[in-house]
């Protein structure tokens, strides 16, 4: 696309379960600070080609590498040592913890050396006043619920704090899945506020159901459509490819051409 | 004041044990101490990393067994065969761990109660030569006086038992409030997404197996120095799910639900066999009935109500001094 580095790359990647094809031979770049997305209808194999670059599954056949280096076989844990982090689509929290030891939890691994012997003599307090983590409080509007067990919380909340244990980790590419799914619309414009401040200076990639929330943010979209990409581009361009026009009726684009859409 | 806080139930705790000493015989005591002990491992297992086991047993013969070994067949100092019964223990629970620890929890459950039977068929026909098979090792009188703490003596063994058991304690507290604590917590619920922000859930899972069970083998050692005795008996596949009894009846997850539990099974034991034959069946409906009146155990229902009654009464007494007292 231009001549920024490649974050991950994705070659020839398919995945199977059974008789179903879930991705079919897709190949796909993310090139370093790119804010990108991946839309598609529902078991397009987005979140499927999400948990192979994130190493949830294996795959079949391709290879999967990450600033240059084969990552196809690693493990997730390898794989986040190296800077790569997700969320989950159904909101993936410690439920019995506290927001702020949630926090906590993804600090310590990322930020201190955490062997086991360092896991066993440092104490969930030391973690509870460190800068970063409150910093990440204050923008994740997070303060009030300091305190409260995960399971207490709204959803919204709980996304919120899913993004920021992801974004308080540092990671070098930040993979989020369905971030807004099932969100009011109060709450989808907080997180956008939160990752635009991220856009430019760090890598971006986003599995999205709709469109309409985050069209405006990406620079890039990517469609999936039966496992495989169907066009890929900014998202004028993406949206304009005749392919997604014959089966965009199935995903939720704007407004605008939904109205289009309906036949 | 911090650390007062930290230590005060801890003492409390403890405190109250001592003063059951005092109203209530020896045996009992001393019983409820190490029975605690045992309990501890499994309450931790059940409660922070969500595996159950039907097989503490295995792990409180290992400890008692290598004890026992210790005193027929090598040396007569109880703090020694003490020793030996943790080392052993953690030794086992080392070598065994890494294979059952990648078991899902259903199947983490059954692995052990096999290790138990394996353990209590070596002990009873395989190794009978060495073991004295059902008659078990018999070294009461080998037993050497030890300065200081006289273990050999029952209430200078409580006291020792008392100390080790606060030891217990403060250990596992502090465990719940360090980052492993927290790990734990979460693997207990959310394995993946422990290992997708890079901790290594096997390590974490590991290592709550092995200290659990080194606890439990301490446990064991313990029974060996205060019985006298060993045999297959403490291994029995009846008495499998005892501690997992313990557990659910003190409050699964609970710090103290471990003390409490085993106070009030030890208690009804005693009670209920002078009164009844078969006790165990009302143990078996007084289980049923916890695990329906809400799950949460005795210490679980009790500790909320008991906070809420000390900060009230903290209130009162800060408002209205005086009455609160002389009443």
């Amino acid at each position: 696309m231009d001549g920024r580095a490649e974050t991950i790359r994705a070659d020839k990647v398919t995945k199977r379960f059974g008789g179903l094809t879930a991705v079919d031979q897709v190949s796909y770049v993310l090139h370093e600070n790119e804010v990108a997305g991946i839309i598609g209808s529902n078991g397009a194999g987005k979140t499927t080609f999400f948990n192979l670059l994130t190493g949830y599954y294996l795959p079949d056949e391709g290879t999967i590498s990450y600033c240059g280096e084969d990552v196809t076989r690693m493990t997730p844990q390898q794989r986040v040592a190296r800077g790569m982090m997700r969320t989950f689509q159904l909101t993936s929290t410690f439920d019995n913890l506290s927001v702020v030891d949630n926090l906590g939890l993804a600090y310590f691994r990322a930020h201190k050396k955490s062997g086991l012997m360092q896991l066993l003599f440092n104490t969930r307090k030391s973690q509870r006043n460190e800068p970063k983590i409150v910093q990440t409080m204050d923008t994740f509007d997070l303060q009030d619920v300091r305190d409260r067990e995960v399971k207490n919380l709204s959803l919204g909340e709980k996304r919120r704090l899913e993004i920021a244990m992801a974004i308080l980790v540092d990671p070098k590419v930040l993979l989020l899945d369905e971030p807004l799914a099932g969100l009011a619309e109060s709450e989808i414009q907080s997180i956008l506020g939160v990752l635009r401040k991220h856009v430019g200076h760090q890598t971006i990639l986003i599995v999205e159901h709709k469109l309409s929330h985050v069209q405006d943010f990406l620079q890039r979209l990517t469609v999936m459509h039966e496992g495989r990409i169907i066009a890929d581009g900014t998202a004028e361009e993406a949206l304009r490819h005749p392919e997604v026009r014959r089966s965009y009726w199935q995903i939720d684009v704007t407004a605008e051409s939904a109205g289009v859409a309906t036949p | 004041m911090n650390a007062l806080r930290w230590w005060w139930g801890l003492v409390l705790a403890f405190a109250l044990l001592v003063v059951m000493r005092v109203f209530l015989p020896l045996p009992f005591a001393n019983e409820v101490v190490i029975f605690s002990i045992y309990t501890i491992g499994c309450n931790f297992l059940l409660g922070r990393v969500g595996f159950i086991s039907f097989g503490q047993p295995a792990y409180l013969a290992v400890g008692a067994y290598a004890a026992g070994f210790y005193f027929t067949y090598f040396g007569a100092n109880p703090y020694i065969g003490i020793v030996i019964g943790i080392v052993v223990g953690f030794i086992v629970a080392l070598i065994v761990g890494p294979f059952f620890v990648r078991l899902r929890s259903d199947y983490f459950a059954l692995v052990n109660l096999a290790l138990a039977v394996i353990i209590y068929f070596l002990m009873q026909k395989v190794l009978a030569p060495i073991t004295n098979g059902d008659n078990g090792l018999w070294y009461l009188t080998n037993l050497e006086p030890t300065p200081v703490l006289d273990l050999t003596h029952p209430s200078q063994f409580f006291i020792f038992a008392l100390l080790v058991g606060f030891a217990t304690w403060a250990f596992y507290k502090y465990l719940d409030d360090s980052i492993y604590g927290a790990c734990c917590l979460g693997a207990k619920i959310n394995e993946d997404k422990l290992t997708f922000l890079g901790y290594d859930n096997f390590r974490i899972r590991l290592t709550a197996f092995v200290i659990a069970n080194t606890t439990t083998a301490l446990a064991g050692a313990l029974y060996a120095v205060y019985l006298g005795f060993v045999s297959p008996e403490i291994t029995s596949p009846t008495r499998a799910v005892d501690p997992v009894v313990v557990t659910i009846l003190g409050g699964v997850g609970t710090l103290y639900g471990p003390i409490v539990g085993a106070i009030a099974y030890t208690g009804m034991k005693d009670v209920l066999s002078q009164i009844l034959v078969n006790w165990e069946l009302m143990i078996g409906f007084l289980l049923v009935f916890i695990m329906l009146a809400g799950e949460k155990g005795i210490w679980g229902t009790l500790e909320p109500r008991l906070k809420k009654l000390f900060f009230r009464k903290a209130a009162s007494e800060t408002a209205g001094g005086s009455k609160a007292r002389t009443a």
